[in-house]
């Protein structure tokens, strides 16, 4: 097995969600460009500790995994918000809907398991994309679709009928070789805890998947070369008043959200991410971030979702178990190769 | 009168030795404070100037691996060991699997069994495990709060907690083991357990069982230097417990930053190109 198990079935997430629900900026509140100041309006009676040098302290342990889906689902068009009744209903309807997946799976599969005990709860709202204000993503540049195109071209002759073919290691996408996760983070299938720790100078992310520690220097220092180019990005932090914003560049073109991703697979090279963190309550981050390439899509898009820190699947840094995930590959892909051969030679032999 | 004598005696030749070993183990080198606190403060960017991940016993230079593709490119430096006492103290059956890891370090793994066991980890970039992910050559970095610190090296860019305001159980054995630091006067202390029987020590194929328990010293030394050892105890490998030991140095250079060695798109054609009839690129 390549990852942990995630021995957690939230109990108390209905009733936790309504006192999130209470936290979310409304949607009018909410800006949505690039350029705003701030990422939610104060809440009331809540202010942010500091660090002991003088810096708003965001640490914690946080789990950013939610139900809501990025785009905005085409029966809830010109929808933004749930109710409150609205979002009850939703989320008895998803918990039953996890149990189910649980109890009826016979064989307790991998996939029921994996993916029904660590999936959040929804925000509150019909998309964690906030703007475009309609929940979806903007139209793709020429050369967007150019590659989109030569994407979906590709992936069809790694078909036959309805297997998928893996003739190298190469055909199996970035996050299953163990490779990178694709950043920012969002929507993850599972293991979507992350840890914030502040260190005079640097804030640190700690992302439990693919153990990644983005260490972001938050002392004015300028970005890396343009040449180095890393799989993860070069941050540089400021803070706003209580918020901290991360200026995000020089990724390496090899990071490609893989297609299923929010942003459909597309190389990063030109990607400029701008993150605003902001402490909301004891237990929220207010997390929004706010997504440019010229190259690809024809205007910048804002997304936002809270990072919560009063889940019971991440209660304090020991919930964060190692993720070795490369170490334990070598059947998955002895397998994935094998059986595409197999499947390759019976097409070979009707023929 | 004699026997105030020889308490007097002995009282003064005890202060000494007191001395004498302050003098050893306390350097006048006190570390600056983590803001507000009294907590030492080893936040920093450090890395090792040595040849112990090719041999952590002494060891003449020898040719690159493959030296008719790589020419001196690659070849292994002399380095006088970091092992206190020069030699690591293995049962008889251990010095001959060491001598057989060495000899198939580069095997190439034809079964998901052999991939576990068979060839140093660090070619098929798995995570290095401790203690070797200190000295295995990349700068690390020790982000250190007043409750916990987070250790983050470049290879493979392996990550560990080290627990400082509370000792949770380990759930399982990991890579990387579970990590659970105290301090000594400036010493940072770490006790390491639960690491797996899959990592090695080095690239000459010193290593453990799951039976591994290592505790780490980090002393600072000086602004720039942290002294570095590491008690090494394992009763199914070793005869007794040893020690290594060598000064990690900070990197200073201005605006340094920990990079990333994503090692593992350099390892896949090693693991799994066998697996391939032909690439096709």
């Amino acid at each position: 097995m390549r990852h942990r198990f995630p021995a957690r079935m939230s109990a108390v997430a209905a009733v936790a969600a309504l006192a999130l629900l209470a936290q979310m900026p409304a949607a009018g509140q909410q800006a949505t460009r690039g350029s705003q100041k701030t990422a939610a309006p104060a809440s009331t009676g809540f202010t942010v500790p500091r660090t002991a040098w003088g810096d708003p302290d965001l640490e914690g342990v946080y789990t950013f995994a939610t139900l809501t889906p990025f785009q905005r689902p085409a029966a809830q068009a010109g929808k933004d918000l749930l109710t409150e009744e609205e979002q009850k209903a939703l989320e008895e309807q998803l918990k039953k809907k996890q149990e189910e997946n649980i109890v009826t799976n016979e064989h307790f599969s991998y996939n029921a398991l994996w993916f029904a005990s660590d999936q959040g709860r929804p925000t509150g709202r019909t998309s964690i994309l906030i703007d475009p204000e309609d929940g979806r993503l903007p139209p793709l540049t020429e050369r967007g679709q150019k590659l989109r195109a030569e994407m979906q071209a590709h992936a069809a002759t790694k078909r036959i009928g309805k297997d998928q073919l893996v003739d190298t290691w190469e055909d199996i996408s970035l996050y299953n070789r163990c490779l990178a996760r694709p950043m920012p983070r969002v929507t993850q299938e599972y293991n979507q805890g992350a840890q914030i720790l502040q260190t005079p100078g640097y804030v640190t992310i700690f992302y439990e998947s693919m153990h990644d520690a983005r260490v972001i220097p938050v002392d004015g220092r300028p970005h890396l070369d343009s040449s180095i180019r890393l799989w993860n990005g070069d941050s540089r932090g400021h803070w706003e008043g209580d918020t901290l914003v991360v200026d995000w560049t020089n990724f390496s073109d090899k990071q490609k959200s893989d297609g299923s991703a929010p942003f459909g697979g597309f190389p990063q090279g030109n990607l400029h991410v701008t993150e605003r963190f902001r402490k909301v309550s004891a237990n929220t981050l207010d997390y929004l971030v706010t997504v440019e390439d010229p190259t690809i899509w024809t205007r910048p898009f804002t997304f936002g979702l809270p990072w919560r820190g009063d889940d019971p699947t991440y209660r304090g840094p020991d919930d964060l178990f190692e993720y070795a995930c490369h170490e334990g590959n070598y059947r998955m892909m002895e397998n994935s190769i094998t059986a595409t051969k197999a499947v390759r030679a019976a097409k070979a032999g009707k023929k | 009168m004699i026997g105030a004598t020889t308490r007097t005696i002995t009282l003064a030749f005890l202060m000494l030795l007191a001395m004498h070993g302050l003098a050893q183990q306390r350097p006048a080198y006190r570390a600056p404070r983590l803001p507000g606190t009294q907590i030492p403060d080893l936040n920093g960017i450090w890395q090792v100037m040595n040849s112990a991940n090719w041999d952590l016993e002494p060891h003449a230079a020898a040719p690159a691996p493959f030296p008719a593709l790589l020419g001196a490119i690659g070849a292994e430096p002399a380095g006088q060991g970091v092992v206190e006492g020069g030699k690591i103290p293995y049962q008889p059956w251990a010095a001959a699997k060491k001598k057989e890891n060495f000899e198939k370090r580069f095997t190439r793994p034809t079964t998901h069994e052999l991939n576990d066991t068979t060839g140093d980890p660090e070619a098929k970039c798995y995570l290095p495990g401790v203690p070797r992910a200190t000295y295995l050559g990349l700068p690390f970095q020790i982000i250190e709060t007043g409750r916990q610190i987070l250790l983050s090296y470049e290879f493979a860019s392996a990550t560990r907690m080290v627990f400082m305001d509370r000792k949770p159980t380990p759930p399982a054995d990991s890579w990387m083991g579970w990590s659970i630091g105290s301090w000594d006067g400036d010493t940072l202390v770490v006790d390491v357990t639960a690491q797996n029987d899959k990592t090695w020590f080095d690239r000459a194929g010193n290593f453990h069982s799951d039976a591994l328990h290592v505790v780490e010293r980090y002393t600072p030394l000086s602004p720039y230097h942290l002294m570095y050892e590491a008690t090494i105890d394992d009763p199914k490998v070793f005869t007794r417990p040893w020690k290594i030991s060598m000064p990690l140095y900070r990197r200073i250079e201005p605006d340094i930053q920990s990079l990333e060695f994503k090692c593992v798109e350099f390892s896949e054609e090693f693991i799994y190109g066998h697996l391939v009839d032909k690439p096709n690129k």
